[in-house]
């Protein structure tokens, strides 16, 4: 928010007040960071082991139980803390009020569709190694 | 607002270069930022040699060798020349810091370029416009609140108590931290900026203090507090020494402690 010529610094730093918020953000974004410690390494080197055995071979990995479940925590926490993310990129960088909330809708959509894609991949391959 | 280009009028063009004092011997070249609302135009980066057998140990004194020896119109603040009122605080070699206590000794190879700490309003050369620092200081009230009746002598703190300031009480609001920081130039209009946090934080550990809620709802913004990114230049270029991104830290650990 800007103002005009006349209006006194207070005015200005006091701003729109505080928003008595950004704690949660704080704490989600430090969570998810904490999980992805563990799964990130976890998928790395699964991944690589995995790769080795082929097409069929990674299919067969992703299809067992406990990979599945850690497949699908991985991406939703790796999701999760990306748009945790983007949210303070596109604030830090955009200025302009409509710009911005148009951004933070559209990163909010694009990381729950990501996700989702994600999931039901992982689910699918998870139910045709049971069939 | 992120701009990564100046405003129109605000890129500094090739300025004069000065003659070089007779019969010096030990001469250096100083880049130093110029502009003068009264003269208009874009500001310049003029050329000086100084004799620097002659100039005395500190930029400050290089600053005072030019003023008083080859260009009289150069204007920069100071003050207490030694490191207390943070007057002279700018960038110097590309480092935010304060002109008093930077020696010639510290400084890099080649020519040095001298401007005014960045992102800041320009009043003339060296001078920033800090009206916009001074009201983000004011915003977090540096000064004990409490709703206890005041003591007829005194309010009384322990030695461990008062430690806890060490550290935070040093600032001299300089703002060499502040105009060094990323997020501050993006957002310095909601950010309240390191020395601000500092300052916030300051009261917030005092233990005589009473509004440390208060004082927490105040802070607690997406932009106020959390536009702090762990940069890290404020703590590099502090001429007192100082931390406050680690003080901006321990404010982020007293909101998460409050709710959880």
């Amino acid at each position: 928010m800007s103002y005009g010529k006349f209006t006194t610094p207070a005015k200005n730093a006091r701003g729109l007040g505080s928003a008595k918020s950004g704690t949660e953000h704080h704490i989600r974004q430090r969570v998810s960071a904490i999980a992805l410690i563990f799964l990130v390494p976890w998928f790395m080197f699964s991944i690589i082991n995995a790769m080795g055995a082929g097409m069929e071979g990674a299919q067969a990995w992703a299809g067992q139980p406990l990979n599945a479940i850690l497949l699908i925590l991985t991406a939703g926490a790796a999701i999760f803390h990306m748009r945790l993310g983007m949210q303070v990129v596109i604030e830090d960088y955009i200025e302009k009020t409509g710009t911005r909330s148009a951004l933070l809708i559209l990163n909010s959509f694009a990381c729950i569709a990501l996700f989702v894609t994600v999931a039901l991949s992982v689910l699918k391959l998870w139910i045709g190694a049971g069939a | 607002m992120v701009q990564l280009t100046l405003p129109k009028g605000s890129a500094p063009k090739k300025g004069k270069t000065w003659p070089k004092p007779q019969g010096a011997t030990n001469l250096r070249q100083f880049k130093i930022y110029r502009y003068s609302p009264e003269e208009g135009g874009n500001p310049r980066w003029d050329t000086y040699w100084v004799d620097m057998d002659r100039a005395g140990t500190m930029i400050l004194d290089v600053l005072f060798y030019i003023k008083n020896n080859i260009d009289p119109t150069l204007a920069f603040r100071r003050s207490c020349r030694e490191g207390v009122c943070g007057s002279c605080a700018m960038n110097i070699a590309g480092q935010n810091t304060i002109a008093c206590t930077k020696g010639f000794d510290e400084l890099p190879g080649g020519v040095i370029t001298i401007a005014p700490l960045p992102s800041q309003p320009v009043v003339k050369d060296l001078i920033p416009d800090l009206t916009n620092f001074y009201a983000q200081h004011a915003y977090v009230q540096p000064f004990l609140k409490t709703v206890t009746p005041e003591p007829e002598k005194e309010w009384k703190q322990s030695e461990e108590d008062r430690e806890e300031l060490n550290g935070l009480y040093e600032c001299i609001l300089c703002a060499s931290c502040t105009t060094s920081c990323p997020s501050y130039w993006w957002n310095g209009d909601k950010y309240l900026g390191p020395a601000a946090l500092l300052q916030a934080y300051r009261w917030l550990i005092d233990s005589r203090d009473e509004a440390t809620g208060e004082r927490l709802d105040d802070l607690e913004d997406p932009f106020k507090l959390y536009r702090c990114h762990t940069i890290m230049n404020c703590a590099q270029v502090c001429p007192k020494g100082l931390n406050p991104a680690k003080a901006i830290a321990k404010i982020k650990h007293m909101m998460v402690e409050r709710v959880s």
